[in-house]
């Protein structure tokens, strides 16, 4: 699988492409094009260990509020976006609507107070899919493309925090 | 020795005085409000009681709800830790009438010594150093400036219904004085419609230096030196130290014994700490006295290798102090730094959330007291306060190191933490030199800080393969809710993990 990662740190932003190609229980790993040795093990919940060329790297991972994750290793902080690679190969110029697979995430920390939308429905891009409660503003998560909602992960009454998955539309 | 101890508080000092409770062998009671029915004191207490919704004013600050509980519990004595109730006469009292131990001083001691202009009368009365000043705002400029002449300049004014800055006048100079009045009293009296003002000492640079003292109810009252607490942010702690790296011999003498004279007076028994500010020149001067334990109470315990809540447990249930002054030598130089869950780019403002990941420090030298937990979701309501993180080493470049080794080993996500705060302060020249005053953080902070270019740059390639790995994890969960086929059972990596974290 190719992905495209946006990242932003004290460096400034970088677009990196990792190609991960699953062989047996490992992946064969690639940066940019060129391969590279690289040994990847989820070593605790979202904390990842990496073996880079024979140096240790560990990044702890979390969901950001603006989207994408954030990855935190010793004093330093990434911002990463990775585009899933449907979308990326698919993205055509001027295009509103987004494609493929899309993770719809709270952009704030809240609480989920109607669901307007079961799943299987098939939904229009801009459509209502809940209804999100935080600081006594209530938001309405909208479909960012036309589809199907594939899967509700929310229910209503649930407290949610920033960058939650809510729910998948395909 | 008690039958039972109620403890009226949460979060880390919480589970601080369950852990002193069950080393003595006694049981412990907890209380929690709604929101912290998952928090780690309510996990390890013997007994945990609800007491209420989650704002603190209707819970943990309410003294019929915790003397309810220690009736029905049969406690015979609380311990208040510190915040909430700690410093409240009126509980101190509802202990007394209740025939419960209250573990801190009396309700008389704590009106005497607790409130600023009381204990300053007191300071005054047992000849302990104040800020030189006027006791009563005066009108007249002349009577000011001859005053300030005699007390020596920085002097500064201060409007008697002064608040927030205004009104007040730092005086450099003889020469500055008509200037500075004229600004002062026209502000005092715009604001507040009233131009009296009080002078004092202006204080450049001072530190902030506090002594620990512990009093038997049989009339010994030791001092187990001091903690310099000088990094501060708006005048709240960040990092505390001992010893001073300032403090010599003679001082430590001298502030010791001035801080046991104001026990003394003011009848004063169990744990309380006299907080001073100290100039350049080494002169001491009274600040205040906190009627209780201190959030930086570990770093005394580190280099004095006493156990602070014990001895206050021991203390309230009348026994003697083992121990005199003389016996107690520091060891070491011990560091604690209060890691809070706000957020350093935004101004430090708080950031309730859920744990995600989190690995500790631990190791040679290094305590960490905590009430946090990874899956925990911290809440709004209260001090947004995790861990306290204490590095000892033989010597102040010793514990620094340990703590920064320590502090590159703890990570927590999911939350903003101010753990980065931390890591800048002690790469700091200055602070490294111990050259130090209460101004000192907000003037770094005011300065731009450099960015960890090269840091970053090294770390970039492993951060992208990290975050398309992880893509790749959410996804494949996603697709079928199970493990993907070829990788271990994920239940098997944890019971695998669990395993190795039994490991001693």
């Amino acid at each position: 699988m190719k992905f495209e990662v946006l990242l932003e740190s004290a460096a400034g932003r970088s677009k990196r492409v990792v190609e991960l190609e699953k062989e047996g229980a490992t992946y064969k790993v690639s940066l940019d094009g060129q391969p590279v040795d690289a040994d990847m093990v989820l070593a605790a919940p979202n904390a990842i260990s990496i073996i880079l060329n024979g140096a240790a790297f560990e990044f702890h991972m979390a969901p950001a509020a603006e989207g994408g994750y954030l990855l935190q290793t010793g004093a330093l902080e990434f911002h990463a976006t990775v585009c899933d690679p449907r979308v990326w190969r698919g993205r055509k110029p001027g295009a509103h609507e987004a494609e493929g697979r899309q993770r719809i995430i709270a952009p704030m920390p809240g609480k989920v107070i109607r669901l307007l939308v079961k799943t299987g429905d098939e939904v229009e891009a801009g459509q209502g899919l809940m209804v999100v409660e935080a600081m006594k503003m209530q938001n309405e998560i909208r479909s960012p493309k036309k589809g199907k909602v594939e899967r509700l992960e929310a229910t209503e009454g649930q407290p949610v925090n920033a960058g939650d998955t809510l729910a998948w539309v395909e | 020795m008690f039958r039972k101890i109620l403890i009226a508080n949460r979060g880390e000092i919480a589970v601080r005085i369950l852990r002193a409770c069950r080393e003595m062998g006694i049981p412990s009671v907890c209380v929690f409000s709604e929101v912290d029915r998952t928090s780690l004191h309510v996990r390890l207490a013997d007994e945990a009681y609800g007491i209420g919704p989650a704002p603190s004013r209707e819970s943990y600050l309410r003294i019929d709800r915790l003397m309810d509980v220690a009736r029905r519990t049969r406690c015979d004595a609380i311990h208040p830790g510190y915040g909430f109730l700690a410093e409240n006469p009126a509980f101190a009292r509802a202990c007394a009438e209740a025939a419960v131990t209250f573990i801190g001083p009396s309700a008389e001691a704590m009106e005497m010594m607790g409130s600023k202009t009381a204990g300053k009368q007191l300071a005054r009365r047992c000849e302990v150093p104040t800020v030189p000043g006027t006791d009563n705002p005066i009108a007249d400029a002349e009577e000011v400036q001859s005053l300030a002449r005699a007390m020596g300049y920085p002097v500064v004014l201060k409007a008697i219904a002064g608040g927030g800055g205004k009104g007040m006048r730092v005086v450099p100079s003889d020469e500055a004085f008509s200037s500075c009045w004229r600004d002062a009293s026209s502000e005092a009296f715009n604001a507040f419609g009233d131009r009296r003002v009080f002078l004092e000492k202006y204080l450049e640079s001072p530190r902030h230096i506090e002594i620990q003292i512990l009093a038997d109810s049989h009339g010994r009252v030791v001092s187990l030196g001091e903690r310099e607490c000088s990094v501060q942010r708006r005048h709240q702690k960040v990092i505390e130290e001992a010893p001073s790296t300032i403090v010599t011999p003679e001082l430590r003498r001298k502030m010791g014994e001035a801080a046991v004279r104001l026990a003394r007076a003011g009848g004063y028994v169990n744990a309380g700490t006299v907080e001073f500010l100290v100039d350049a020149s080494l002169n001491f001067y009274f600040l205040e006295v906190n009627t209780r334990l201190q959030v930086e109470h570990p770093v005394t315990e580190q280099v004095t290798g006493l156990d602070l809540v014990k001895l206050q447990i021991a203390i309230a249930a009348g026994l003697r102090l083992p121990f005199a002054w003389e016996t107690i030598t520091p060891r070491g130089h011990a560091m604690e730094v209060r890691l809070y869950a706000e957020d350093p780019d935004n101004n430090f403002f708080p950031c309730a959330g859920k744990i995600l990941a989190r690995r500790t420090a631990a190791g040679p030298g290094i305590r960490l007291d905590e009430g946090v937990y990874r899956g925990w979701t911290v809440p709004l309501e209260y001090d947004p306060l995790l861990s306290k993180l204490i590095a000892w080493g033989n010597s102040r470049e010793e514990a620094i190191a340990r703590l920064r080794r320590a502090l590159d080993e703890y990570t927590i996500s999911g939350i903003r933490t101010n753990i980065s705060l931390f890591r800048r302060i002690l790469a700091e020249p200055e602070f490294l030199s111990g050259d130090i005053h209460t101004t000192w953080l907000d003037q770094l902070l005011a300065r731009p800080r450099p960015p960890a270019v090269a840091a970053a740059r090294a770390s970039e390639a492993a951060a992208a393969i990290a975050a398309a790995y992880w893509e790749c994890i959410e996804a494949t969960n996603f697709v079928d809710g199970r493990v993907p086929a070829g990788a271990p059972s994920r239940w098997k990596l944890d019971g695998r993990r669990s395993q190795l974290d039994r490991q001693p």
